[in-house]
Parts: C-alpha cells; sequence; structure tokens
C-alpha cells in the first residue's frame, strides 16, 4: 500500500469564518454608502 | 402599581436609586399554586447544582454514562430548549422582515422568551461540561478548535443570546427612560434581527449536525445526512408551537396589562401562527417521506423501533399538523393549542432519540440511560427560574403591555 | 527493551544518535516517520496472541492506572470494553478455529472522529499519529458521541473528570521507547513501526501464509485507516469487529454541514435585506 499523506481537511476553516466576519463587518457600511 | 414609573421625570442618581428600589419589591400575590411549587424546587435546584459541581457528574448526581455520555440536559435542556425558543427568529423574520405587523403584539415577549431561555440554557451546558472551569476556552482561543461543529454551535449561540439581548434592549431602555438609548438601539433592530436569523439558522441545524459521526450508533430510520436540515425545519413549529402555549398562558396570567385591541387580535394571532406551523410540518413531513425512501429502511418499519418511528412522524407530526389545519379553517382556538402541546411533545420526543433513545437503541434496557431525580429536579429548577425572571420582567416593562407614550410617538 | 533493541526492532540502523532525537535510519519509511512525514503504528496479529494479558499490565504500569489481576482467566467469560481505568483490554473469542484473544484500545485513526469533534483541539492528532487527549479539554464528551470505536472515556466520579483512552505511548515515545503494551508482548503478536512498513508486512504474512490469515488487513482501510491494524485467522466479525464502518473517514460526516456554514453566513444577511427592502418598496 502506498504511504499515507495527512490532508488536514479543516485547513482553512479557520480563515473562512474570519472571511465572513470581516464580510459582516463590511457589508453595513457598504450598504449605507450604496444608500447614500 | 406604587412607585415612580419610567415616565414621570426622574433627575438623579437618587430618583433613580428610589425607582429601582420600588421595581425590586414583589408585584403580585406571592403565594400562589406556582410560587409554591416552583420556590422549593428553585432552592433545592441550586442546592443540588453545588452538588454537582463538588461531586462531578457520576451517580447519584446523573445517570450518564460510558455508553451514553448524553442525557436530558444535552437532549431537553439544549436541544429541545433551543428548539423551542426558534419562536424568536421565526417571529422576528415575520415581523421585521416581511413586515406584518399583525405579529406585533407578541414580538416582544417572544423575543424576551428567546433571549432567557438562551441565557439559561447556557447555564445548563455549563452544568453539563465536566470541565466547567474550562467553558471559556472556545471562546478565548484555547484553543479555536474550528474543525468542531459544536465550536460552530457555541459560539453562534453566544452571538444570538447578544443579538436577542440587543433586539429586546428598546423595551428595557423604554422601562428605565432612557430616551436616547433608546432610538438608538431601535435603530439596530432590524441589523439584530438579520443577524439572529442567519445565526439561527446555523445553530438549529448546528445541534443537528453534532450526531452525523454517531453513523452507526442512531437507528437508520433517524440517520440521514439530512438531519441538519430536519433539525432547522422542525425548529420552525417548535417554536411556534411554544408560542401558542406560552402566550396562552401568559394572557391569562397577565391578562391585565393587556389592552382590548390585543385581546381582540389574539385569536387572528393564534390562527396565523396555526398556519406557518401547518405549512412547515406539511413541508418537514414531505422531507422524512423522502429521507425514508431513500434510505429504504420499509423493513424496519415492522419493528419496536420502526413503531416508535411512526408514533413520533405520523402520531406527533402528521396527526397535529392536520389539527392545525383544522383549527385554522374553523377558526378553533382549542384545537389549535392542543395541535402545538401534540407538536411540542413530538419535538421533545425527536430530540430526545437523537440523543439517548434512538441513540444505541440496540443496548438492552438494564444498561440504558434515564434520568436520575437530580437531573430532573435541576432541569426544573431551570425552567422555573426563567419563568421567575420572565414574570418579573413582564410585570416592570413594556413587554405585554403598551410602551410609554414618548417612546410610542416615534 | 534498551534504545539499542528498540531501533533494531523497528530495522533501523545504528548510526549516530543525536541527543533526544533519534537516528540515522536506513529504511526510508522509518526515516519519514521519524522525521514526523508518515505515522507510526503497531500491527496486531491475532494469530500469534495468547491472552497473557501482559499488555494490560504494562500499560497500567506506564500510565499510573489501577493494576489488573492477571492471573485470572475468569475474566475472558464475559466481553469487557476499556474503562476510564484501563486503557486496554483483551478478549477471548470462540470461533471456527478456536479460541482467539484480539487486543483492543484505541485505533489512532488517520482521520480521527474525536479530533475533528473537539472545539478546543483537547484531542490531537500527532504528525507521528497518536492521538492524545490535553487538559484544556471542557468535558463536553462530543469525542465519545463521536468516535466510531468508542474509546475516549470519561471519569464521571470525579469532580476533576479526564477523557482516558489509550495515547500510543506518547510520553514513552518522547523518551525512545516502545509503546509499554509493545514492549512487554512476550511472543511478537505487537508489532511497532512505520504504518508503511506494517502494512507491508502485514500483506507479507498474508501472502506467504494463505491458509492462516484471512485475506484483509483490518484497519487498513477502515474509517479511512487507522494506526492500529489488525490481522486475523478468522472473518473480523466474529471477533468483535464492525465490518460496517465503511472506509470514509468520519470527519467528513460533518464536513457537509461546516462547509455550508460560511455560506450560509454570507448568503442569508443578503437574501433578507433585499426580501425587507423589495417588500418596503411595495408598501412606499
Amino acid at each position: 500500500m502506498e504511504g499515507f499523506t495527512y490532508i488536514d481537511i479543516f485547513a482553512t476553516e479557520g480563515i473562512e469564518y474570519l472571511v465572513v466576519i470581516v464580510f459582516l463587518l463590511l457589508i453595513i457600511p457598504f450598504w449605507m454608502f450604496l444608500n447614500r | 402599581m406604587n412607585g415612580k414609573t419610567a415616565t414621570e421625570e426622574i433627575n438623579s442618581f437618587k430618583d433613580f436609586m428610589i425607582f429601582i428600589r420600588s421595581e425590586l419589591k414583589p408585584k403580585g400575590r406571592i403565594f400562589t399554586i406556582f410560587n409554591v411549587i416552583s420556590a422549593p424546587i428553585i432552592l433545592l435546584g441550586a442546592i443540588l447544582i453545588v452538588y454537582r459541581l463538588a461531586k462531578g457528574l457520576g451517580w447519584p448526581v446523573t445517570n450518564l454514562s460510558q455508553d451514553f455520555p448524553w442525557g436530558i440536559w444535552i437532549g431537553f435542556d439544549v436541544m429541545t430548549g433551543v428548539a423551542f425558543a426558534g419562536g424568536a427568529y421565526v417571529l422576528t423574520f415575520v415581523v421585521y422582515v416581511l413586515g406584518a405587523k399583525k405579529y406585533h403584539p407578541i414580538i416582544r415577549a417572544t423575543v424576551l422568551n428567546g433571549f432567557l431561555a438562551y441565557v439559561f440554557y447556557t447555564g445548563a451546558i455549563f452544568l453539563d461540561c465536566g470541565r466547567w472551569w474550562n467553558i471559556v476556552n472556545p471562546m478565548i482561543g484555547n484553543e479555536f478548535g474550528v474543525n468542531s461543529v459544536l465550536f460552530l454551535v457555541a459560539w453562534h449561540f453566544l452571538l444570538y443570546t447578544l443579538a436577542e439581548l440587543v433586539e429586546f434592549s428598546p423595551a428595557i431602555a423604554e422601562w428605565l427612560g432612557w430616551k436616547k438609548i433608546r432610538k438608538i438601539l431601535a435603530s439596530l433592530t432590524l441589523g439584530a434581527v438579520i443577524f439572529g436569523i442567519t445565526l439561527s439558522t446555523l445553530h438549529q441545524s448546528g445541534l443537528g449536525a453534532l450526531v452525523m459521526m454517531a453513523k452507526w450508533k442512531i437507528h437508520p430510520l433517524w440517520y440521514t445526512e439530512f438531519i441538519p436540515v430536519l433539525f432547522f425545519i422542525s425548529s420552525i413549529f417548535a417554536g411556534l408551537s411554544m408560542v401558542i402555549f406560552e402566550g396562552t398562558i401568559s394572557h391569562r396570567v397577565f391578562s391585565q396589562q393587556i389592552d382590548e385591541e390585543h385581546h381582540r387580535t389574539y385569536d387572528d394571532i393564534l390562527v396565523g401562527l396555526g398556519k406557518i406551523c401547518a405549512v412547515a410540518m406539511v413541508g418537514y413531513f414531505f422531507l422524512k417521506v423522502l429521507v425514508f425512501i431513500h434510505g429504504k429502511h420499509w423493513s424496519l418499519i415492522n419493528t419496536p423501533m420502526g413503531y416508535w418511528y411512526l408514533l413520533e412522524l405520523i402520531g406527533l407530526v402528521l396527526i397535529p399538523c392536520l389539527i392545525f389545519v383544522q383549527g385554522v379553517k374553523d377558526r378553533n382556538l382549542l384545537s389549535i393549542r392542543v395541535a402545538a402541546i401534540l407538536t411540542m411533545a413530538g419535538i421533545i420526543i425527536n430530540r430526545l432519540n437523537y440523543v439517548f433513545i434512538a441513540y444505541k437503541w440496540y443496548i438492552p434496557m438494564s444498561e440504558r440511560y434515564f434520568p436520575t431525580w437530580i437531573e430532573i429536579v435541576i432541569t426544573l429548577a431551570i425552567v422555573f427560574a426563567e419563568i421567575w425572571v420572565f414574570r418579573w420582567i413582564v410585570n416592570r416593562m413594556p413587554v405585554l403591555k403598551e410602551s410609554p407614550e414618548w417612546a410610542r410617538e416615534e | 527493551m534498551d534504545r539499542r533493541e528498540f531501533l533494531k526492532t523497528i530495522g533501523i540502523g545504528i548510526g549516530g544518535v543525536a541527543c533526544g532525537d533519534i537516528l540515522i535510519p536506513s529504511i526510508v519509511n522509518a526515516q519519514n516517520a521519524f522525521g514526523g512525514n508518515e505515522f507510526f503504528g503497531v500491527l496486531v496479529d491475532t494469530t500469534r496472541c495468547i491472552g497473557c494479558m501482559r499488555c494490560e499490565m504494562a500499560c497500567a504500569e506506564a500510565h499510573n492506572l489501577p493494576l489488573p489481576d492477571i492471573s485470572n482467566d475468569s475474566v475472558f467469560e464475559k466481553k469487557r470494553n476499556t474503562t476510564e481505568t484501563r486503557w486496554t483490554v483483551v478478549n477471548r473469542y470462540e470461533t471456527e478455529k478456536g479460541k482467539i484473544f484480539v487486543k483492543q484500545q484505541c485505533m489512532h485513526c488517520n482521520q480521527p472522529a474525536c479530533v475533528a469533534a473537539c472545539l478546543v483541539k483537547a484531542m490531537k492528532k500527532r504528525k507521528e499519529a497518536h492521538v492524545t487527549w490535553d487538559t484544556n479539554c471542557i468535558g463536553c464528551r462530543l469525542c465519545m458521541v463521536s468516535c466510531p470505536f468508542d474509546m475516549p472515556k470519561f471519569e464521571y466520579n470525579s469532580p476533576l473528570p479526564k477523557i482516558q483512552k489509550c495515547n500510543l505511548c506518547w510520553d514513552r515515545f518522547q523518551e525512545g521507547k516502545l509503546p509499554a503494551c509493545v514492549e512487554a508482548c512476550p511472543v511478537e503478536a505487537l508489532k511497532f513501526g512505520a504504518r508503511r512498513d506494517l502494512l507491508d508486512e502485514a500483506n507479507s504474512r498474508i501472502f506467504q501464509n494463505p491458509h492462516n490469515y484471512v485475506h484483509h488487513v483490518y484497519g487498513g482501510h477502515e474509517v479511512g485507516g487507522t494506526s492500529y491494524i489488525y490481522l486475523s485467522a478468522v472473518p473480523f466479525e466474529q471477533i468483535g469487529f464492525r465490518g460496517d464502518l465503511g472506509t470514509t473517514p468520519y470527519p467528513e460526516f460533518t464536513t457537509g454541514f461546516l462547509h455550508a456554514v460560511p455560506f450560509v453566513d454570507v448568503l442569508w444577511p443578503l437574501i433578507l435585506l433585499g426580501i425587507n427592502r423589495a417588500i418596503r418598496r411595495e408598501e412606499d
């Protein structure tokens, strides 16, 4: 059998959550800007 | 009611303290049946909580075991309790996102119940955690287990509690007479509602996702890759059924606070809630049928667990759904209330199935989990304490009674 | 067994020994394993186990657990599970080929369910393969719900409870020692080494003695592969192994949901805002 390469399937989960938080924070000024 | 109300001027800190002191006095009769029953249980619960913290989770505190690591504190207090609190996100969606003013009279009570439920069920989680002194770890980064469904549920729980507090805060500001602050808080409502609905979607479904890795331990009639979706959809009618149930009681207990118009529109509200429940339950029923067909589990129906499954799905989902339909068509409020109770029973059974009934259904009776009296008393104490706080707030803040003049003018 | 024998056992040539760290290996996989690039494992050959339970004793001694009474054969009459005071247990099964003894403990999965479940990363998968528990644990017991082998055990009777399970002798490993059970086994039913090498060893034993073994290495692919792998003379279901675990790593049962979370977090606010604005426009 071939060797096992360990793939961390959660490697990007933390960054994705951070991206979501950034999105939620930016959406409010973005919406206000659109409506000015 | 004696003492200053917040509509009178509070000009100084001294005035404020007089106001607070008068608000702290009990309102209403002290020796009601409910008080006589609930007060000793709350006191006993408090003592038992200290005992639990000192002794650990083992017998006689709980009947949890290596085979059954979760019992009624997770299965009932947290999973069922959170499903029942779903009325808040559904109704705020209807009232604030869709603008259906019909439900406005009950929105504050619903949001308050939602907020209190999450606060007290966080307490239940705290008690259930074996190493409770570490409970802040997922929050402070020791460590951020982003791989975990529970990490997500915990964070969404916390943030949702804050969102509900923001949604309820205008009522607190009205109680205290803080006009400017009330205005600011009211402007945050739609944002908090949108945030709250998003968070609710994920933690309601997330509670179901918690058991996804217990694949072969959960009876095949209940295990499906769609557990999170089923949890989310069922939280809609679970929450609204609780709103119907709790509203029925509140409207009687606090009826002197509720004005003419609110009493009159309440029938419309009940019928409306019944209608939403009926629709959600029809959808849920068909989802369960799809899951059943996809899993090809028909041979399992003719087994004891199969009959239990039919009881839950037919007896406590389909039948109350049909009773809701009849209640809506005939404007029969009793039917709607009966349907709500049956629905709630079905939700309790559904959640408990995933935790210790359909979970390891193959374990013989003698080794199964049954709650201890201590687990039950602490659960009751938590529920009663929440009702006490709810009552305290409703008797003082504009939840069921009208907002003060100055707030209504806006 | 001293360090020299340890190195010989896993087939590594003796070269220089750096302090703390180990050596100049002569087999490339072992080098990879020691370099943290591949997993270690334990091969359990149930055709060799005689049920002496010295592994249970050694494990208890190595980890300050209550010592079992291994002189008493009557414990085999009933199937035993590991507990919060017993990290490994040997069970006896009556099969078509007679009595077979099977050592049971945490399987140290390649993709452990418990590690995926843990919201504070108290359960860690080390790059050498060991799955270990750490004290930042909050005691939520989701690892217990999630483990397909029901291995994490909880100290319910303590007010300061820990999760207890085999940790592949992580502490001893840091000191260059073999797992206690492997070292104690008098008949070489247990073999420690690079997982890849052990799989080769297992397959070669099957190839060389095709009538003595079922042609399957349990743990090769089950739940995505485990570090503890087993050989058997009879179908594995007859000696207490589940045949329905599948080959999907258990964490992947949660990723459908988890990967949808950021999408919902982004889309829901936009949809809700859109509905709200659209309805308001109609009312104006």
